[in-house]
């Protein structure tokens, strides 16, 4: 009894614990700006491989506080810290990025889409037939983003990218 | 030894490398090399495509989600229909695989693992990864890199396979060839098709760092990861094609809509080949408190996506070669 009591406050206090900052590591040397936008005033300067906390995300920047400042820092511009093997979106990203927990196994010996197994691999006909069905056509796509709320933009490619 | 024949062997010389050097040259197959792959048109690409995109599915069946096959696709068809290609016979599905992996196939075939969309925390994310796909099938990476001559190898493939049967040879090629889809296209077109699934997830109205923020995870995966070795041997590291996509971006980013980042639907059903028996129950499937939040959605809402879900995927770190790159 004793020790589910401790359980039991145990985990009220992880459940209401905020969220902690992710570590990460200035990739270049950046301004950090007041705002999340590259026209706002630069509130502090950081170098490349310093350290600090990224404690939220807007757009194209993460806001960052490090010893020398803290800001919104174009995201391109930082590393996260590494986390460790099936961790991607649950460890240090999961609080800027998403926290979508997963299982962590280990890939070694899994089988069924190496280059031999593609090698040896055929048609399939059955799957390609439910493949093909699960198809939508534009209209019903199009319908489908406007009640989800999608509005589409005129966004230009980039130079040199345009087909 | 027809058009295609010869395509698809382009095609299986694209995976080939150094390793399958010819031993002998026949000039009546390089000529006919030659010219099919001058001439590779829509119809040949499509060919192309549904072939790979089977025999990838001989391997891997999709997940046996309807809802969600059909949810991909309503995401990839409205991206795609904001590319200059948007008639072609678009088609996404989920594959049953953990590592984190995504193809396209010529002509307009997009496969994603369970196992990379396991790792996806919303929908902009997944239009990110998506408009990725579509923007080699855009620019007809493949088919470029045909025209490029990386393919020549396979003109002893040809050779070998040269037996007057169809059917023979492009199993022999295809067989082959499949090694084309763990194996990437060169950086410049990686780094293109970053650039295009931006523009073009941004067009859809999503936001348009969903890719960056998938780039990210996998950059901050150690670099010792089992799954990684494969991912790096054929592409470029996630941090240099951020480096990449910062510079291009930055100067633009004002011009750049904010877009928005919906919810993605789980999976919300068996994940065992659609063709298979009856699955053993439990084996890798959602909860049942999950299955019912997703079932309580609408019909153009996606799933509850409630944080800390199992999820399909075993092992989202596993990441083949072709992330995001095929």
């Amino acid at each position: 009894m004793k020790s589910s009591a401790v359980l039991f406050c145990a985990l009220l206090i992880a459940v209401s614990l905020p969220a902690l900052a992710q570590q990460a590591v200035v990739a270049k040397d950046s301004p950090l700006r007041a705002e999340a936008n590259a026209t706002a005033p630069v509130v502090a300067n950081v170098k490349q491989g310093a350290s600090g906390e990224v404690t939220a995300k807007s757009g194209a920047f993460v806001n960052l506080k490090a010893p020398d400042g803290a800001g919104w820092l174009f995201s391109f511009n930082v590393n996260f810290a590494s986390t460790g093997e099936g961790s991607a979106s649950s460890g240090a990203l999961g609080r800027t990025y998403g926290s979508k927990q997963v299982q962590a196994t280990s890939t070694l010996g899994a089988r069924g889409f190496d280059t031999e197994d593609l090698e040896k691999a055929s048609f399939n006909a059955e799957q390609m037939q439910l493949f093909e069905q699960y198809g939508v056509s534009k209209e019903a796509a199009s319908e489908r983003a406007r009640t989800t709320g999608l509005e589409p933009a005129r966004v230009d490619y980039f130079s040199g990218s345009a087909p | 030894m027809t058009r295609l024949a010869a395509l698809l062997g382009v095609v299986a010389g694209l995976a080939l490398g150094t390793g399958t050097q010819a031993a002998t040259f026949d000039l009546g197959l390089v000529r006919d090399f030659a010219g099919a792959v001058k001439d590779v048109d829509e119809k040949d690409e499509i060919e192309i495509g549904r072939e790979l995109t089977g025999r990838v599915l001989g391997v891997q069946p999709l997940v046996n989600d309807p809802e969600l096959q059909a949810y991909v696709n309503s995401v990839g068809r409205w991206i795609a229909s904001h590319s200059e290609r948007p008639d072609l016979p678009w088609r996404f599905g989920v594959i049953d695989h953990p590592l984190v992996n995504a193809f396209a196939m010529p002509g307009g075939y997009v496969l994603i693992t369970s196992g990379l969309y396991e790792i996806l925390d919303n929908e902009a994310q997944l239009a990110g990864v998506l408009g990725h796909e579509i923007g080699h099938i855009v620019r007809r990476h493949h088919v470029s890199a045909m025209q490029q001559g990386k393919g020549v190898a396979l003109i002893a493939k040809l050779a070998q396979a040269r037996t007057g049967n169809k059917s023979a040879i492009v199993k022999e090629l295809i067989g082959t060839g499949a090694t084309m889809i763990t194996r990437g296209l060169d950086r410049s077109a990686e780094d293109e098709a970053d650039q295009l699934g931006v523009v073009l997830a941004a067009r859809a109205g999503y936001s348009p760092y969903g890719l960056v923020e998938v780039l990210h995870k996998l950059a901050a995966r150690k670099p010792d990861d089992p799954g990684l070795k494969i991912l790096f041997s054929t592409h470029p590291q996630p941090r240099e094609r951020l480096t990449s996509l910062g510079e291009a971006l930055e100067p633009r980013i004002a011009a750049l809509p904010a877009g928005k980042e919906p919810a993605i639907r789980q999976v919300s059903a068996d994940v065992l080949p659609a063709s298979a028996p009856a699955p053993a129950r439990g084996a890798r499937r959602k909860p049942a408190a999950a299955a019912s939040e997703t079932q309580a959605q609408p019909d153009n809402a996606p799933a509850a996506s409630p944080r800390g879900g199992r999820g399909v995927g075993i092992d989202p770190g596993g990441i083949m070669k072709g992330i995001f790159g095929r």
